[in-house]
């Protein structure tokens, strides 16, 4: 008789083989579970963009949503917004790094300074574009205080012409995000070991290269994922203050994806090509999310 | 290369916490200078103030006759070593030590010529390329080690730099920091709060308490005579026998009693010494554990009668815990806390591992008449007239 050396019975599977099972199984709950919440309403939304629907009956019309959809220039409108507003990011993410550093100085007040930095993001969006709408009003606290520094000539109203709105939503937009960054730095500053700063200071540093060699590479991850949660702010998170501020104008002035989804399927009842528009941008968001998870893979 | 002078440097932190008190330590050209003491005795804190990255409260602190109270730790010209080597995680080995030289302004086959050499010295060259994170304790240790080397700086200043390593690499790092030190010939001040560090690295040894320094000597003469009952404690391991006892004079000759045992003082012991001459005065008498031997009934000297409480095997030697017997009831040497600080009557003897010594043996026991300590009762510094 051959075989195994610990019994007459040999295993049906390998160790190895078995392993690889139980471990599927496990993960089949989770699988499913994202496969529900995302696979499914992607492809429903693939299904619908191909149908004329109202919201009850949708009726197959095949492919001409999708060649109408693409010579709408509503739809370059808002793809150009979306990019434009891209520009904030930088400031959405600078600011609070700023303003992380002095507060991690230790100055005088940093804790109260840090509640009133952090105190926007406990407020609803809602309320912060109101709030906005009423500062960037012709008879706002913006042209107050310009009338308030002797320049009522450049007073105006932001939101009420298409080549400032979007600048407006824009400020607005950083301003959100500063409390929520800066949280995120601050938390990557105190993880940073005080002695590499200190190492630094002994090896000569001064403190631009200790910033731009110790605390920003120490940093970088913090960076990067507070990149990838603003820019996923800003596709997908606007929509209450575009709502409340400026009703996605004048015109298309300040219209993005995400609230032109809304308007072509909520206000004109055009569902089949709203649910194109979220393929469009869940597509973009994909990207966003895809180049950077590569950038940090890269990094290690 | 410069010699580092402390002139009454103090350092008081909020809240009133006085961390280094008017210290006063001269480290010359090339010496290797270790700070000891236990944690929080401001060891740390010293050399914090002489890398500069704490400001000194009162006093003067020079390095190359240069007051550096108010100067930048980046022009101290300083290199220091981390307790947890704080090597910057994001720069391979060669950058980590070439750091300081790009700061300077230095070259780029300069930077490269020095990493190189220091790498040499440190066996690092197989290892430029690496992440910290790819390295061994031991070779982040040297690591570090090499930044502070590449830099030809004025000083060395390490702080507790074995203290994260295993016991046998620290043994060996021991050695090595020693030899490059030597190599280099720089002034270097070591903090730690490991004796045997102390007493096998420094030329000198500084030992520190409550922000106090307590003795300053070389490792021996620490070791021979330390100028009070702190640093015969701190010192040795196991520590030096420390007992409080009283003096019972008799026949004009100094004698003590330990429990209710007499101890004869040899005479010299009054040339050297300023022992008290009245009766029942309280002194302290120190023994290191290897200067207690085991004798016959017979001989004189100074001897105790003994009981064993406890043996230690240690391979190379065994501690014996001995009990000084009282003459009385077995009973009457019953735990007593109070009777423990006010009587205290237990010795640890080092042995050769021969030595037939069991728990309950009583033995007499004779203390090295020529190396004997003694302390003031009250101040607890030495009595010895010539301090070291």
């Amino acid at each position: 008789m051959t075989g195994s050396t610990l019994g007459a019975r040999a295993p049906r599977l390998t160790l190895r083989r078995r392993r690889q099972l139980a471990g599927a199984l496990f993960a089949l709950p989770a699988v499913g579970l994202v496969a529900g919440l995302i696979a499914v309403p992607i492809g429903q939304a693939i299904y619908y963009s191909f149908t004329q629907w109202d919201g009850l009956t949708s009726t197959w019309i095949g492919p001409s949503t999708w060649t109408q959809a693409f010579h709408n220039p509503n739809l370059w409108t808002a793809l150009e917004n979306n990019a434009w507003l891209l520009l904030a990011v930088p400031f959405a993410l600078g600011l609070p790094l700023l303003i992380a550093m002095l507060l991690h100085q230790r100055v005088i007040g940093w804790k109260i300074f840090r509640s009133i930095y952090f105190l926007p993001t406990a407020i609803s969006w809602v309320v912060l574009g109101l709030v906005a709408e009423r500062f960037f009003a012709y008879q706002g606290t913006l042209n107050s205080l310009i009338h308030f520094f002797g320049l009522a000539h450049v007073s105006t109203n932001m939101l009420g012409y298409e080549s400032t709105a979007l600048s407006a939503l824009g400020i607005t937009f950083v301003f959100t995000m500063i409390g929520t960054n800066t949280m995120l730095f601050l938390t990557g500053l105190a993880t940073l070991d005080t002695s590499l700063e200190e190492a630094a200071r002994i090896d000569g540093a001064g403190r631009w290269r200790i910033f731009r060699h110790i605390t920003l590479p120490h940093l970088s991850r913090f960076i990067q994922l507070a990149f990838v949660m603003t820019v996923i702010a800003l596709f997908s998170a606007l929509f209450s203050l575009i709502f409340v501020m400026t009703g996605g104008g004048p015109g298309y002035a300040t219209t993005t994806m995400e609230f032109l989804i809304y308007q072509t399927g909520f206000a004109q009842g055009d569902f089949g090509t709203a649910a194109l528009y979220g393929l469009i941008l869940f597509v973009l968001t994909a990207i966003v999310g895809i180049v950077q998870l590569r950038l940090i893979g890269s990094d290690e | 290369m410069a010699e580092i002078t402390f002139s009454g440097v103090t350092k008081v932190f909020a809240g009133n916490v006085t961390a280094v008190d008017s210290l006063d330590l001269h480290v010359a050209d090339g010496e290797f200078m270790v700070l000891v003491g236990p944690s929080g005795c401001g060891k740390t804190t010293a050399l914090r103030m002489l890398a500069g990255l704490e400001e000194i409260s009162s006093g003067t602190l020079s390095i190359g006759g240069q007051v550096v109270n108010n100067v930048l730790p980046k022009d101290r010209d300083v290199a220091m070593v981390f307790q947890n080597y704080a090597l910057y995680p994001h720069m391979t080995v060669a950058q980590n030590m070439g750091f300081a030289l790009k700061i300077r302004g230095e070259s780029k086959a300069e930077v490269e010529r020095k990493v190189r050499e220091a790498a040499t010295i440190l066996r690092l060259g197989d290892y430029l390329d690496r992440r910290p994170r790819a390295l061994s304790g031991g070779q982040r240790q040297r690591v570090a080690m090499g930044r502070a080397i590449v830099r030809s700086p004025q000083a060395f200043l390490m702080d507790e730099p074995l203290s994260n390593l295993d016991a046998q690499l620290r043994v060996e790092m021991r050695v090595e920091i020693a030899r490059i030190q030597r190599l280099l010939g720089v002034a270097t001040v070591y903090v730690t709060h490991d004796q045997i560090e102390a007493m096998t690295m420094g030329d000198r040894v500084a030992v520190m308490r409550g922000g106090q320094l307590q003795q300053v000597a070389p490792p021996q003469a620490l070791y021979d005579h330390p100028a009070n009952e702190f640093v015969a404690g701190f010192m040795g391991s196991p520590p030096m026998n420390l007992l409080r006892v009283r003096t019972s004079p008799s026949r004009g000759r100094v004698g003590i009693a330990v429990g209710d045992q007499r101890l004869d003082v040899p005479a010299a012991y009054g040339a050297t010494h300023d022992l008290p001459r009245d009766e029942d005065a309280e002194v302290v008498l120190g023994v290191r554990p290897e200067d207690i031997d085991v004798v016959g009934s017979d001989v004189s000297g100074p001897t105790l009668k003994t009981r064993v409480e406890r043996r230690e095997a240690l391979g190379a030697e065994i501690l014996v815990h001995l009990s000084v017997a009282d003459s009385g009831p077995a009973s009457s040497v019953a735990y007593d806390e109070d009777a423990v600080v006010s009587r205290p009557t237990t010795l640890v003897a080092r042995m050769a591992p021969q030595a037939r010594v069991e728990v309950g043996d009583v033995l007499m026991v004779r203390l090295n008449e020529e190396r004997l300590h003694f302390f003031d009762g009250r101040a607890g510094v030495t009595l010895r007239r010539e301090r070291v």
